[in-house]
């Protein structure tokens, strides 16, 4: 059976100032992927990268990219990952890092792992919240989480 | 889901970039982090400090992600040896929870594999090393227990020193077949972290296999720093612990005869 695998990365963006993450635009990623992997692995890199990779998914609240690659080569792809520190967005440089959470053999998988996710995260923030009105807002979208709606569906409270 | 630790985050003075720091680190999944502070003894007549007490830093210690404990922090001292009289003080090194020497000859790094009590060995990741790495002193730290470390953060800074890195880091894979190997960062700022499994990936790079780059971030980790503590607690039989109240204030209430105070007080 003749079937074109693919690997997705599920990565999250690292940014220390938050708002700059608003700012957050999938051609921006996709071209900081590719010049990573140029500059990590020559032309051969940048060959693969140009086989089959594509920015799937984005969400700028929370700063999850869902990238697509080959399954031959999405090792390659991965090991250049940590060598990006910054992304150009509408000309302005953020510094930032991608951390990879999880990798999937399709988007199911890592939606599955994402709802997952999402929902230690708003755990870890119950704490922090400062209004019992924001704390049944996070009890509120824990239970709401599911496959079926869409993967983003934390609430995430600004200014934590 | 297997423990991760980072035992190299550069000690600044700046009290909350350090705070940064670790929080980035409990935020990635590091559950143990050490703060290494760095001494050159050849330069300016630098002495080995006491550490800054751990519990200073944080009220609170930030939980770590994925689990509901919080994060461990530990010291740890790095002398940059060029002459073997470096090595002669102990008792401040009972201070710190792990040592590690940074070797510039190849003479010293025979002795700090064979003889040097200290738990790590640094390669060199701004410079090409000026010497090679020999099969015989490799085994012997083996054999004793020392790991070796190659710290990626220098990569993530400049194209030169990525170079270097992945040379003396290949270097070693050659003379060490991958044991007893550990990858960590040099962090300076909370952006230059990354998470353990992009940096058991990065091990490829460096010459590891894929489960040497796994283990080269969880379990040679955890055997670092039991390495560490088994050092201060001289082969791990005798654990000193500070003891609160002075014991004969204890037993002066009970009427026991002097003789027999002091087996109790040994069997404690």
């Amino acid at each position: 059976m003749v079937r074109l695998k693919s690997r997705y990365l599920l990565c999250e963006v690292c940014v220390s100032d938050r708002r700059n993450l608003l700012l957050l635009d999938d051609r921006a990623i996709y071209s900081a992927t590719k010049t990573a992997v140029a500059r990590a692995h020559g032309d051969y890199g940048a060959a693969l990268s140009s086989l089959g990779f594509s920015v799937k998914y984005l969400n700028a609240h929370t700063g999850i990219v869902f990238l697509r690659c080959r399954k031959s080569h999405y090792r390659l792809i991965w090991s250049a990952l940590p060598f990006i520190t910054r992304l150009e967005i509408r000309g302005q440089r953020v510094p930032c890092f991608l951390n990879c959470l999880h990798v999937g053999g399709t988007i199911r998988t890592c939606q599955k792992f994402l709802v997952r996710y999402n929902t230690q995260q708003l755990h870890r923030m119950l704490p922090l919240c400062q209004s019992e009105a924001e704390r049944s807002e996070i009890r509120k979208s824990v239970l709401s989480c599911t496959l079926k709606k869409e993967a983003d569906d934390d609430e995430e409270e600004e200014d934590e | 889901m297997a423990v991760f630790m980072d035992f190299n985050i550069s000690y600044t003075t700046d009290k909350k970039r350090l705070q940064s720091v670790i929080e980035t680190a409990a935020h990635l999944g590091y559950s143990t982090v050490a703060i290494n502070y760095v001494v050159d003894l050849e330069q300016n007549k630098q002495e080995i400090g006491k550490p800054k007490c751990v519990s200073e830093l944080f009220d609170t210690f930030p939980i770590v992600q994925g689990k509901s404990r919080p994060i461990k922090v530990l010291n740890r001292l790095t002398v940059v040896a060029s002459r073997a009289a470096h090595f002669k003080p102990l008792r401040e090194y009972k201070a710190y929870d792990l040592v590690a020497a940074y070797p510039k000859t190849e003479k010293l790094f025979h002795a700090a594999c064979m003889e040097f009590t200290i738990d790590i060995i640094c390669v060199a990741a701004t410079e090409k090393q000026p010497f090679f790495f020999k099969r015989s002193s490799v085994n012997g730290a083996i054999e004793r227990g020392v790991f070796f470390e190659v710290s990626y953060t220098p990569a993530i800074r400049d194209s030169t020193m990525r170079r270097h890195t992945i040379a003396n880091a290949l270097n070693l894979m050659e003379a060490c077949k991958g044991k007893n190997v550990i990858v960590t960062s040099g962090a300076e700022k909370p952006l230059e972290l990354r998470g353990p499994y992009d940096i058991a990936n990065l091990g490829l790079l460096f010459g590891l296999s894929e489960e040497d780059g796994k283990a080269a971030i969880s379990t040679n980790c955890r055997a670092v720093h039991l390495h560490g503590e088994m050092r201060k607690t001289a082969l791990g039989i005798v654990h000193s612990m500070k003891n609160e109240q002075p014991s004969t204030e204890r037993w002066e209430k009970e009427d026991v005869p002097a003789s027999k105070r002091a087996k109790i007080e040994m069997a404690q």
